[in-house]
């Protein structure tokens, strides 16, 4: 084929309307964009809309963290009402995805008084996001009490556990902030820990004992995240000082979807006893991502998600048992 | 009978997308659990089918036939991003309502079987009228169940709250399966009849002028 023959030919034609039809496409789109972008100022007076039904006047607050299981990203003080808003996103939604909330911290005396509104912005992954009803955001206001944590148990007409914990992460989250901004710092104990991705930090405790006949232990009570389907699970993990072993591995509330993979998952922590940081890393050749179903010896069971929940509860335990026994000049560990 | 009104009369009742030829399943599934969804993506599928039509009559003589599917997908994916752009800056609502179906409509077999069994064949004006009687059937038959649904799955019209006594298995994608189910049923029962009546009545004209012609 001569270079006359292919420039008049079937596939060059081909070639020009494909490359014109996208060129042509791509200008318009880019056009369109540049036209119609909603920018992040038109979101927040969307969302104010929202939450106050008319505009409002507010205060730009320097964002910081103080809840590990949530990212605070905007952050307003009202001066109409002297109330907060914070635009929070919580971790630990299903498939570790996430959830952004717009949440209206209200303040009396000084102090929190209640959560005014939540406001569901935008998700990542959280597929069943719709099914978390009105009635189930308007509960935070209603269950509002000083000191204490959200957690998904607590907020029901919402039937996705793990993208419900990721609300109540996200508010947790503002409520931490407020909470700060007000001289009330909640640190986080373990936000210097290592493994906490997986972890629900705020709603997990260690004790260090000392007085163990078998031998000084840390024992952790540690709420890991789900992942995939499976929902928060507790699990009280004593690790022994001397070695960094796991003795035992009990746990104590299950976030399964059927009581079968409960079962499965429970049988599966048989894997993690005896064994330290190393040996449970290696139970997944060193990688500590979720390794798909059905992957490695011990997910092979049918419950490889809750598993894995555990699997992080472990390598939390194992990874930071040093951190939670007190220098010698010091009394007690309890957190 | 007139070109346009059959056409009309063929994209909203007797190739009806969403009853008769069983098109755009997916959304119609995901979305009539709400009457204000299904209307919403009905319209923006009549919008974007009705412009995939002209553009693609428009460019029927100049697109090569072997890169005809190719380039229909391109353009009825960058009006599925416009759509997409317009309904987040001007109808947040709406945008948030839809949801992932909104992108799905790029695959929506509508609008690409509309593009290849019409408007590839027809001149422009046809085109257009094809694409407003399919969107047009596509938005009322979505509608009509959207209104089924919500008001029996959640008590509600459009979001306004009617009565207490729900049925919520209406509001989830199995509930709107059966619905769909039936609806096709008591449809095609329907222009059957009407079709039956209508061949009747030809039948009958056409013995009258042949005893006529006979006396």
């Amino acid at each position: 084929m001569t270079v006359k023959q292919f420039f008049k030919g079937t596939a060059f034609k081909c070639l020009i309307s494909l490359l014109c039809v996208l060129l042509v496409c791509g200008v318009f789109l880019t056009v369109m964009n540049s036209l119609l972008a909603v920018s992040a100022e038109e979101r927040f007076e969307r969302a104010i809309g929202k939450i106050y039904g008319k505009p409002v006047r507010t205060e730009v607050l320097a964002v910081e963290n103080y809840n590990t299981n949530a990212n605070i990203e905007e952050a307003y003080k009202i001066r109409d009402d002297g109330n907060y808003l914070i635009k929070s996103k919580g971790f630990g939604g299903f498939d570790n995805g996430t959830v952004t909330c717009w949440v209206v911290v209200e303040l009396s005396g000084g102090s929190i008084s209640g959560i005014g509104k939540v406001l569901i912005d935008s998700n990542e992954r959280q597929s069943y996001i719709d099914r978390v009803s009105a009635s189930a955001l308007n509960q935070f206001g209603e269950l509002y009490e000083s000191g204490i944590y959200y957690t998904q148990d607590l907020i029901t007409n919402a039937t996705v556990a793990n993208t419900k914990t990721a609300i109540c992460n996200a508010v947790n989250g503002a409520v931490d902030f407020v909470n700060a901004k007000l001289g009330n710092v909640t640190e986080d104990p373990y936000k210097d820990f290592d493994y906490i991705a997986n972890i629900q930090t705020v709603l997990s405790s260690h004790i260090y004992n000392a007085e163990d006949p078998v031998g000084e232990s840390v024992i952790f009570t540690v709420v890991s995240s789900g992942y995939g389907h499976a929902s928060n699970f507790t699990s009280e993990i004593t690790v022994n000082v001397s070695d960094g072993t796991i003795r035992t591995f009990e746990v104590t509330a299950c976030g399964s979807t059927g009581s079968s993979f409960d079962t499965t998952a429970k049988n599966n922590v048989a894997a993690f006893i005896g064994k330290d940081l190393d040996g449970i890393l290696a139970i997944l050749g060193g990688n500590t991502a979720y390794p798909g179903n059905g992957s490695g010896a011990w997910l092979e069971a049918g419950a490889s998600e809750s598993t894995y929940s555990l699997y992080n509860a472990a390598l939390f335990a194992t990874a930071n048992y040093e951190k939670c026994v007190p220098a010698p000049d010091e009394e007690g560990g309890e957190e | 009978m007139n070109k346009y009104k059959k056409i009309t009369l063929d994209g909203i009742i007797f190739q009806n997308p969403t009853f008769i030829l069983v098109l755009g399943t997916c959304p119609t599934l995901g979305l009539i659990s709400s009457a204000f969804s299904a209307m919403g993506m009905g319209l923006t599928v009549l919008v974007i089918l009705t412009l995939s039509n002209v553009i693609i009559s428009l460019l029927r003589k100049l697109i090569p036939n072997e890169v005809r599917i190719p380039c229909y997908i391109v353009i009825i994916a960058t009006l599925v991003t416009f759509a997409r752009m317009f309904l987040d800056k001007f109808i947040p609502d709406l945008y948030e309502g839809l949801g992932g179906f909104l992108a799905l409509i790029v695959v929506n077999c509508i609008i690409l079987g509309r593009a290849e069994a019409f408007a590839n064949k027809h001149t422009v004006a046809e085109s257009a009228v094809d694409g407003i009687a399919q969107g047009l059937g596509f938005t009322l038959a979505l509608t009509a169940m959207g209104i089924i649904c919500e008001f029996f799955g959640k008590g509600s019209l459009f979001g306004l709250q009617i009565m207490n006594f729900k049925i919520g298995m209406l509001a989830t994608p199995a509930g709107a399966f059966l619905v769909y189910g039936l609806s096709i049923a008591v449809f095609v029962y329907v222009v059957d009849c009407f079709e039956r009546a209508r061949r009747v009545k030809a039948n009958k004209l056409a013995r009258e002028n042949l005893l006529k012609e006979a006396v």
